[in-house]
C-alpha cells in the first residue's frame, strides 16, 4: 500500500504548465480519463448525498432469517447483509466515509504538510531542506502498514474515555465514537501521506526558484509568504494535483485496509473495509457472492479511476511522454 | 571505490540515525502508554492482581517508561532484542527470524514475477506508444493494481480452488503447488507500477541521439531495442528494485493471514494486537535499518554499473 507516488515520474526540467482550458481539453480527449472523471463525479455525488439518496437507514437491522443476506431485488438493489441491513444504503454511506477520510488526509497531509513543507524545503533550501527531505526519506522507509496498525491499535484503547467525554460535552452526540476512530485513522495515515507530495513539490520549486520573475518579485521587496503564494504556488499547483491524484487510491486504501482489519471505522458505521470483511471469505463468497461484489466493486472502481486520472495527468504534464 | 560517493551516501544516511532514534522513542512510548499491556493478554481470564504485579516486575513494566526505554536500548546494543510475551518468553530472534525467512522467500518469488513481467510489459508499451495498445496494456494492469488483495484473494480462491478445482488451499510449505496462487497474487498487482516506470524510462531513452545513431547505422530493430534501449532504460530501475527489497522481509499481512502462511506479516499483525512490545519494536527498527542499508547498496550499485557516475564525485 504505497501512499506516496514516486518522484521519479516527474522529471522537473521539462515541465510546462499548459493553459487551463487546453489542459481540460487534452484531458477529455482521453477516453479512459473522461470515464474516470465521470465515475468519480458519480461516486462523490452519491457519497455526499448519501442521506438523501439512500433508500433505507443503513443501520436498520432485520435479523429474521428471510431478511438476512437477501440477493439483489427491486427493494434492495444490492441485497441485504448478514444483519439484514440494506447493502445499497451501506455502500453509499461507506462512500461517504471514504470521501470524508480522503478529504481530511488531503487537507492535513497533502496540502498543509505535503505542499507546505515542499514549498518551504524547495524555497528556503539549506538545513531546513535537508531536515525535511531526510526525515521524509527515513519515514518512507519504515514499515508503513505495521506502524499504522500500531498507532491505531494503541490509540483505540483510549476510545472510550475520549468518546464519552465528547458525547457529553460537544454537539457530536451519538457520532462521537465514529469521530474519534476517524481522527485516529487520519492521525495514523498523515505521517506517511505527505512525503511523496512534498518531494514532487520541492523539485518543482527548485526549478521555479531560478526564474527571473521570482528574482524580480524578490527585488521589489516581496516577502517570503507573498513570493511563495503569488509567484511560486501557481507554477507548483499542476504538479501537485498530479501527485495528489496519483496518491489518492493509496490514501483511501489505507482506511479501507485498516477498517478491514477492524482497526479503522467499524460497524455500525459503514466503511468499505468492514463491508468487505463481512463478505470477503471464500466460503461466504461461495454462498453469497453479491455481498462481496456489491461492496468491493464501487471502491475498486474508485481506486482505478483515480489511478487512471493520475496516469492521464502525468501524460499531459510531462511533454516528453506525449510529444511524438 | 572512491571515497566521495560513498562518503556522500553515508553523510546523507547519517540523518537516518536521529530519525530512527526518534521513531524508536515514539513507538516505545506509544505502545507503553496505551492502557492494557501484555500481562493482561497473558493472564486473560485468570487475571489477579498479585500474579499481574509479579509478571510486570519480571518484564520491568513496573519501571518508569524512560527507564524501560534505556534498558531496552542497552540490551539492543548488546544484541538482545528482548522476549516475545506472546510466545512464552522465546527470544524475539527465535520467533521472528524463521518467520521472516518464510516471508522473504515468498516475497523474492513475487518480486521475480513483478519485475520479470513489469519490465518487458513497460518496454512493449513504450514501443507501442501512439497506438491503442499502449493505454490498453497499462490500464489493464492498473485495474489489477486497484483491487485490494483482500478482495482479490477470496475471488481467486473461489474461482481456482472451489470452481475449477485446479489448486489446493491451505499452507503446505513454501515449495509446494499450494504456493503458486499466493505468490501470483503477491506479485502480479505490482506489475502496473513497474511497467509504468519502465515505460517512462524507455520513452526518455528513445529521444536520445545514440538511438538515432544506432538505427541510422542500420542495426536490426531487435538489437536496438535490446542492447541500446533496454539496457539504458533499465538503469533507473535499480532504485525501484533496491527499494522494494527491504519491504519483503516485513511480509504481506493480508496475504499471509488469508492464506494461513506462517510468515512475519501474520506475526506482526498479532504482535500489534496482543500487544507484544518487543516484537513490534524489533520489526519497526529492523525495517528502517534495512531501508538505510538498501539505500547505500543502491548508490554503490550505480557507481559500479554506470560509468557516467564518476567515483569520487558527489551527486545531487
Amino acid at each position: 500500500m504505497a501512499l506516496a507516488p514516486t518522484a521519479e515520474y516527474f522529471p522537473t526540467e521539462d515541465f510546462a504548465a499548459p493553459k487551463r482550458w487546453a489542459f481540460a481539453k487534452r484531458l477529455f480527449r482521453k477516453k479512459l480519463a473522461t470515464i474516470a472523471v465521470v465515475y468519480l463525479a458519480i461516486f462523490y455525488a452519491a457519497g455526499i448525498l448519501a442521506p438523501v439518496v439512500a433508500p433505507y437507514d443503513p443501520n436498520q437491522q432485520h435479523v429474521t432469517v428471510q431478511d438476512r443476506r437477501q440477493g439483489p431485488s427491486a427493494e434492495h438493489f444490492f441485497g441485504t447483509d448478514s444483519l439484514g441491513r440494506d447493502l445499497f444504503s451501506r455502500v453509499l454511506y461507506a462512500a461517504r466515509t471514504t470521501i470524508l477520510f480522503t478529504v481530511a488526509v488531503v487537507l492535513t497531509g497533502g496540502i498543509f504538510l505535503g505542499l507546505g513543507l515542499g514549498l518551504l524545503a524547495g524555497y528556503r533550501g539549506g538545513w531546513l531542506d535537508t531536515a525535511i527531505m531526510r526525515t521524509g526519506e527515513v519515514l518512507s522507509g519504515l514499515p508503513t502498514l505495521l506502524l499504522m496498525l500500531a498507532i491505531s491499535a494503541a490509540f483505540r484503547q483510549r476510545i472510550n474515555d475520549v468518546s464519552f467525554w465528547l458525547q457529553d460535552n460537544t454537539f457530536l452526540g451519538e457520532d462521537s465514537r465514529t469521530f474519534v476512530k476517524f481522527t485516529i485513522l487520519v492521525g495514523a495515515t498523515v505521517p506517511f501521506a505527505w512525503i511523496g507530495t512534498s518531494r514532487i513539490v520541492r523539485s518543482q520549486v527548485l526549478a521555479i526558484r531560478e526564474s527571473s520573475y521570482i528574482t524580480a518579485a524578490e527585488m521589489m521587496g516581496a516577502n517570503t509568504w507573498r513570493v511563495l503564494t503569488r509567484h511560486v504556488l501557481p507554477g507548483v499547483l499542476p504538479v501537485f494535483m498530479v501527485g495528489l491524484s496519483g496518491g489518492m487510491a493509496g490514501i483511501a486504501g489505507a482506511e479501507v485496509g485498516l477498517s478491514y482489519l477492524g482497526l479503522g471505522i467499524d460497524p455500525p458505521a459503514a466503511s468499505f473495509g468492514s463491508l468487505i470483511n463481512d463478505a470477503g471469505f471464500v466460503r461466504t463468497f461461495q454462498q453469497y457472492p453479491h455481498l462481496l461484489l456489491a461492496s468491493a466493486t464501487p471502491v475498486v472502481l474508485f481506486f482505478y479511476a483515480w489511478n487512471l486520472l493520475g496516469d492521464a495527468l502525468v501524460d499531459i504534464l510531462e511533454p516528453r511522454t506525449t510529444r511524438r | 571505490m572512491g571515497p566521495g560517493l560513498l562518503g556522500y551516501t553515508i553523510r546523507r544516511l547519517l540523518w537516518a540515525i536521529p530519525v530512527i532514534f526518534a521513531i524508536s522513542i515514539i513507538v516505545f512510548y506509544m505502545m507503553r502508554l496505551a492502557p492494557g499491556d501484555p500481562v493482561d493478554t497473558i493472564l486473560g481470564q485468570r487475571y489477579d492482581e498479585e500474579r499481574a504485579a509479579k509478571l510486570r516486575a519480571k518484564y520491568g513494566y513496573d519501571q518508569p517508561i524512560i527507564e524501560q526505554y534505556f534498558t531496552y536500548m542497552n540490551n539492543l546494543f548488546h544484541g538482545d532484542l528482548g522476549v516475545s510475551t506472546r510466545h512464552q518468553d522465546y527470544s524475539v530472534k527465535e520467533v521472528v527470524l524463521p518467520k521472516m525467512w518464510v516471508s522473504t522467500q515468498i516475497g523474492l518469488f513475487a518480486l521475480l514475477i513483478t519485475f520479470g513481467l513489469g519490465i518487458p510489459v513497460g518496454i512493449y508499451a513504450a514501443l507501442a506508444r501512439g497506438t491503442f495498445l499502449d493505454p490498453l496494456i497499462i490500464s489493464s494492469w492498473l485495474f489489477l493494481d486497484a483491487i485490494p488483495v483482500f478482495v482479490l484473494i477470496p475471488l481467486c480462491q473461489w474461482f481456482f480452488a472451489l470452481k475449477l478445482g485446479i489448486v489446493d488451499l491451505g499452507y503446505d510449505g513454501i515449495y509446494s503447488t499450494h504456493m503458486i496462487m499466493p505468490i501470483m497474487i503477491l506479485g502480479l498487482p505490482g506489475v502496473a507500477g513497474v511497467a509504468r516506470f519502465m515505460r517512462a524510462s524507455v520513452i526518455g531513452v528513445l529521444g536520445e541521439d545514440y538511438i538515432r545513431t544506432a538505427r541510422a547505422k542500420g542495426l536490426k530493430e531487435r538489437t536496438v531495442v535490446i542492447s541500446h534501449i533496454s539496457r539504458n532504460a533499465l538503469l533507473p530501475m535499480i532504485t525501484i528494485i533496491g527499494l522494494s527489497l527491504p519491504g519483503i522481509t516485513g511480509g504481506a499481512i493480508f496475504l499471509e493471514t488469508l492464506f494461513g502462511i506462517p510468515g512475519i506479516g501474520q506475526e506482526s499483525l498479532s504482535a500489534v494486537l496482543a500487544p507484544d512490545f518487543d516484537v513490534v519494536l524489533a520489526l519497526v527498527l529492523f525495517g528502517s535499518v534495512l531501508f538505510v542499508l538498501a539505500n547505500i547498496v543502491i548508490d554503490l550499485a550505480y557507481a559500479v554499473i554506470d560509468p557516467r557516475i564518476r567515483l569520487g564525485a558527489g551527486r545531487g
